[in-house]
């Protein structure tokens, strides 16, 4: 009999869930986004993973005392292992966001002051650092374990104005 | 694992020890081996007086005071003058300094001017492109050398060299150093050594005979490894070209702050540790996947850099030994590897 209401009560529940569900979709239907809001979303992209490539290279002060960036030791974020994280790393003795291991390399080997996890900047070096890992296996792994970007071939990686120095001449093709 | 490690170890070496083998074998039953060979039977190639040679590289200075790379330099320095026996010299890979500025390359030459041994160095891009090498040469010479030493043939290059995109746009010096610093950087493109180094070069080798043991040290590597990171150098194949007579060639390189081998025709090539920090494996396989590091620890400030070592034989054998400042090999690497 016990047993019997606890069914009963997920039942409810699940079909409760499923009106919701079924109430909102109503509410918020709208036509599919035209062409230009697709490509105006993914300019937003590129433009924090503008802002983050920036800082990536030693654009904001406070992220160094010594005048390292993370791309000293991470060329095309190369070793930064976005899609690995949450993992456990050894500096924490636990789990930690990817933006944890970013603010504990603006601390330390960068001597920096942290960014809030939740920042705008923060957010942009996530989006440039993800771009570049674009289509590699989401893999929450070992703190040892080194994955690979995506190989660059030209200009910053992602969707930008080439300077027109040198070879940077070419546009980008998504 | 072990098992595994060891049997790949062992490939590895018979592999890299198979040219001497065959002449070995080939002397044994009486083959007739011709001139050149019969030399090398009787005294070795062309008589090599075994000796050792250190590589330290890619220093990265800042002009900070006490920035922990002045002290990760110095600990090289000490590293090398400990080493014994002692190396007969030491050739400096390239980046002495971060920036290129003037203090940057005298603090680099005043740490590395406590080796208790000759000293040659060739120039980074990191070196170069504030002043276009002026303060490098008044400080380090010319960066186009060779000489010899106890039998082998060293010869340097200038391996940085791009085409000029600064003139025409009106940048800075300073404007042109920072595009330079920059290793995924997009405007400069593929460097080299250019036509000027490859006509000195060809006349360099031009009276060796092709017995010659030859040692060339360059910054970066003389193969297409990763060309985004200029982990190459574009005139490569012309200067393997120039190389192509002689029996063996060993080429050394910097700027890639990891351990790496890898071998085409006549030329082994090795990559030196930094003394900075260590710089990812590109995302391209490579031939020899066994010669790579451990993934550095970024916990562990100077993990994944050190010095390196090369005892040379009386057959021009190359014993590479990396001296990584804390526990960076895998164990296929440990006790070093022949070239």
């Amino acid at each position: 009999m016990i047993a019997a209401s606890k069914k009963t009560r997920q039942l409810v529940s699940i079909m409760a869930a499923g009106s919701a569900i079924a109430i909102a979709g109503a509410a918020l239907a709208r036509a599919p986004f035209t062409e230009q809001e697709l490509e105006q979303q993914m300019d937003s992209l590129y433009a924090a993973a503008q802002q983050g490539y920036d800082i990536w290279h030693g654009s904001l002060p406070s992220t160094t005392t010594n005048g390292l960036a993370c791309a000293n030791c991470h060329p095309d974020t190369a070793a930064s292992n976005p899609q690995t994280f949450p993992k456990y790393m050894t500096m924490y003795g636990k789990v930690v966001p990817w933006q944890e291991m970013v603010n504990w390399c603006i601390e330390n080997p960068q001597l920096g002051t942290r960014l809030d996890p939740n920042s705008d900047e923060m957010t942009a070096m996530k989006a440039y650092a993800m771009y570049l890992h674009r289509g590699k296996p989401i893999e929450p792994g070992l703190a040892s374990r080194q994955t690979t970007p995506v190989v660059v071939e030209f200009g910053t990686g992602f969707k930008r104005e080439p300077t027109g120095l040198g070879i940077d001449t070419r546009e980008y093709q998504p | 694992m072990a098992d595994l490690e060891n049997k790949s170890r062992r490939d590895f070496l018979s592999f890299a020890g198979k040219a001497g083998l065959t002449t070995l074998v080939a002397q044994a039953v009486g083959v007739n081996l011709g001139v050149v060979d019969i030399v090398r039977a009787q005294t070795g190639i062309r008589g090599v007086e075994p000796f050792r040679f250190a590589i330290i590289s890619d220093a990265h200075l800042y002009s900070i005071d006490n920035h922990k790379f002045d002290e990760q330099l110095i600990a090289a320095v000490a590293q090398v003058n400990a080493m014994n026996p002692k190396p007969d010299f030491v050739l400096f890979g390239g980046d002495v300094a971060q920036n290129g500025t003037e203090d940057q390359l005298v603090k680099g030459k005043k740490i590395l001017s406590a080796l208790e041994m000759p000293m040659k160095v060739i120039p980074g891009e990191h070196d170069w492109y504030l002043d276009m090498g002026e303060a490098w040469r008044g400080l380090f010479g010319d960066e186009t050398w060779s000489f010899d030493h106890k039998g082998v043939h060293f010869i340097g290059l200038n391996s940085i060299l791009v085409k000029d995109f600064w003139t025409g746009a009106g940048l800075s010096p300073k404007e042109r150093m920072t595009v330079m610093e920059m290793l995924e950087s997009p405007i400069p493109g593929p460097w080299g050594v250019h036509e000027k180094q490859l006509e000195w070069l060809a006349n360099d080798v031009k009276n060796l005979a092709p017995d010659t043991p030859v040692v060339v040290f360059t910054h970066s590597p003389l193969w297409d490894y990763y060309p985004r990171w200029n982990f190459q150098t574009s005139d490569a194949p012309e200067i393997r070209e120039i190389l192509a007579k002689f029996d063996n060639v060993m080429s050394y390189h910097g700027h890639v702050h990891q351990t790496l081998y890898n071998r085409i025709g006549n030329m082994s090539s090795v990559a030196a540790m930094s003394t900075s920090w260590p710089w990812p494996y590109p995302p391209v396989a490579l031939a020899y996947p066994e010669t790579q590091m451990n993934r550095a620890d970024p916990s562990i400030a100077t993990d994944g850099q050190g010095t390196q070592v090369i005892d040379l034989s009386g057959d021009f054998e190359g014993l590479v030994q990396y001296k990584p400042f804390e526990d960076s090999l895998t164990p296929f690497m440990k006790d070093g590897f022949k070239v």
